[in-house]
C-alpha cells in the first residue's frame, strides 16, 4: 500500500492502515474515507504520510489496460513472436474477473 | 572516454560520496566471494532495516519459502552464499535504484519473480541463481546512473524523446549499453562468471555461450514484465524477443498462459517485497 504525503491527500481516498498519535492512540481507523476537513485535522498534525488504500491499479478496467497493453507493444508488435505475446497477454486481461 | 576508462570510472561507483556509508559497508562485505556466511549474517543482523528487507525478499514469490523463513541465519543456509550475496546486492541498492529511477526496484523484482516462474517450467535445477541474475539484470543502470547522474538522466529524456530504448540511447551516447556496463559491475564485485554472462547479454541472449537457456529466461523475463507493466524500467517499450531465445525456450501457448498466470498469482501482494508498506 502506498505512502501517500499529507499534502498529497484528496478527498476520497481512504486509510490503508490506522493513524495513531504519538502515545500510539488510534485517531482514524483503518478504512476511513478521507474528506476536506480530516485532511486539514492531519495536516496539523505532526506526521509525514499516511498508508493509502491503492485502488487505482485494480480499478483500471480491461479496455484501458488493453489500451495501454497496445501503447507498450507498439514500436515492436510486428516482429517475430512479438504478435503471439501479445495476443496471449490480451486474452488474459480478457479472461480476468474484475 | 574509451571502453576501458568508462570501466574504471564505473567500477569505482563504490567510492562515491553519494553513497551512504551503510551500503559502502554492505559492498565491502559481498565483494569476498569467500565471506562466510556466518559473516553476512552477522552484519546483515547488526541492521534492522536491512534484516527485515532480506527477509521480506527472501519469503517474497521469488523464492519458493513464501512465509516461512523466520531468521537470517536460515535464508542464508537455504539458499547459499552466491545467491544470498547477490540478493543483498539488490536489496542495499534498491534505495539508490529508486532513486535514479522510480520503479527500477519493481521492474527487477517483478523480473526476478517471473524469471523464477519460466526457470521452474523449464525445470532448471537451480532457479534461485536465474531469479537472482534477473533481480540485478538492470544493475548496469544503477551504475551508470549513480557515476554519471545528470548525463543519464538527459539520456533518459533523449531515448523518451526520439522514442528509442534506453539502449539504444546509451549505446548512441557511451558505445555500450547497461547490459555491459552490469556486467563490469557483477565481475568487480565478484560474482560468479554465470551470473556475469546472464546480465551481459540479457539483451543479446544469443551471444550467451555456457548459459544460453538462464540468459533466454531472463531475456524474455524482462519481457514479459514489462507487458504486463510492472515496474518501470526507464522506458515503456517492449524490446523484442530475440527469435533464438525464443526456440531455446521452447514453450508453448498453454505454456505462457500459465506463466502469465502464476505471475498474476505472485505479484499480488507485491507492496510487501517492495517494501511499500515501511
Amino acid at each position: 500500500m502506498p505512502k501517500v504525503l499529507i499534502s498529497k491527500l484528496k478527498p476520497g481516498m481512504k486509510l490503508a492502515k490506522p493513524v495513531k498519535n504519538e502515545s500510539g492512540m488510534i485517531l482514524l481507523g483503518e478504512n476511513t474515507e478521507l474528506s476536506d476537513s480530516l485532511i486539514r485535522r492531519l495536516e496539523n498534525m505532526n506526521i509525514e504520510n499516511v498508508s493509502i488504500i491503492a485502488e487505482a491499479q485494480n480499478e483500471k478496467s480491461p479496455e484501458e489496460l488493453l489500451a495501454e497493453l497496445g501503447q507498450r507493444f507498439i514500436k515492436t508488435e510486428n516482429e517475430p513472436h512479438m504478435g503471439l505475446i501479445k495476443r496471449l497477454f490480451e486474452e488474459h486481461i480478457r479472461g480476468m474477473t474484475p | 572516454m574509451d571502453a576501458s576508462e568508462l570501466r574504471g570510472q564505473l567500477e569505482s561507483i563504490d567510492t562515491l560520496p553519494t553513497i551512504p556509508s551503510v551500503l559502502k559497508g554492505i559492498l565491502k562485505v559481498i565483494e569476498n566471494p569467500r565471506v562466510s556466511l556466518n559473516e553476512i549474517g552477522s552484519f546483515v543482523a547488526t541492521d534492522p532495516v536491512l534484516t527485515s528487507r532480506v527477509l521480506k525478499v527472501v519469503n517474497s514469490p521469488i523464492y519458493g519459502f513464501s512465509g516461512r523463513i523466520s531468521s537470517v541465519s536460515q535464508a542464508l543456509l537455504l539458499l547459499g552464499l552466491n545467491v544470498v550475496r547477490g540478493m543483498l546486492f539488490g536489496v542495499s541498492v534498491f534505495e539508490i535504484m529508486e532513486k535514479s529511477m522510480v520503479g527500477l526496484w519493481g521492474h527487477s523484482m517483478g523480473c526476478a519473480v517471473t524469471a523464477r516462474i519460466i526457470a521452474k517450467k523449464k525445470g532448471l535445477e537451480e532457479p534461485e541463481e536465474v531469479s537472482v541474475a534477473a533481480l540485478l539484470h538492470d544493475i548496469g543502470k544503477v551504475a551508470l546512473s549513480l557515476k554519471f547522474p545528470e548525463e543519464y538522466e538527459k539520456i533518459l529524456a533523449d531515448a523518451a524523446a526520439r522514442n528509442v530504448f534506453i539502449f539504444e540511447a546509451e549505446d548512441a551516447h557511451y558505445g555500450l549499453t547497461h547490459a555491459t556496463a552490469g556486467a563490469w559491475i557483477a565481475q568487480k564485485w565478484n560474482f560468479p562468471k554465470g551470473l556475469v554472462e546472464v546480465i551481459g547479454y540479457h539483451h543479446k541472449p544469443h551471444l550467451s555461450k555456457n548459459l544460453p537457456v538462464e540468459t533466454a529466461v531472463v531475456h524474455l523475463a524482462d519481457i514479459l514484465i514489462r507487458a504486463r507493466g510492472f515496474g518501470f524500467p526507464g522506458d515503456n517499450h517492449i524490446p523484442p524477443v530475440h527469435p533464438e531465445a525464443w526456440k531455446i525456450l521452447d514453450l508453448s501457448e498453454d505454456d505462457i498462459r500459465e506463466i502469465l498466470k502464476e505471475m498474476d498469482d505472485s505479484l499480488m501482494n507485491s507492496d510487501d517485497f517492495l517494501f511499500q508498506d515501511e
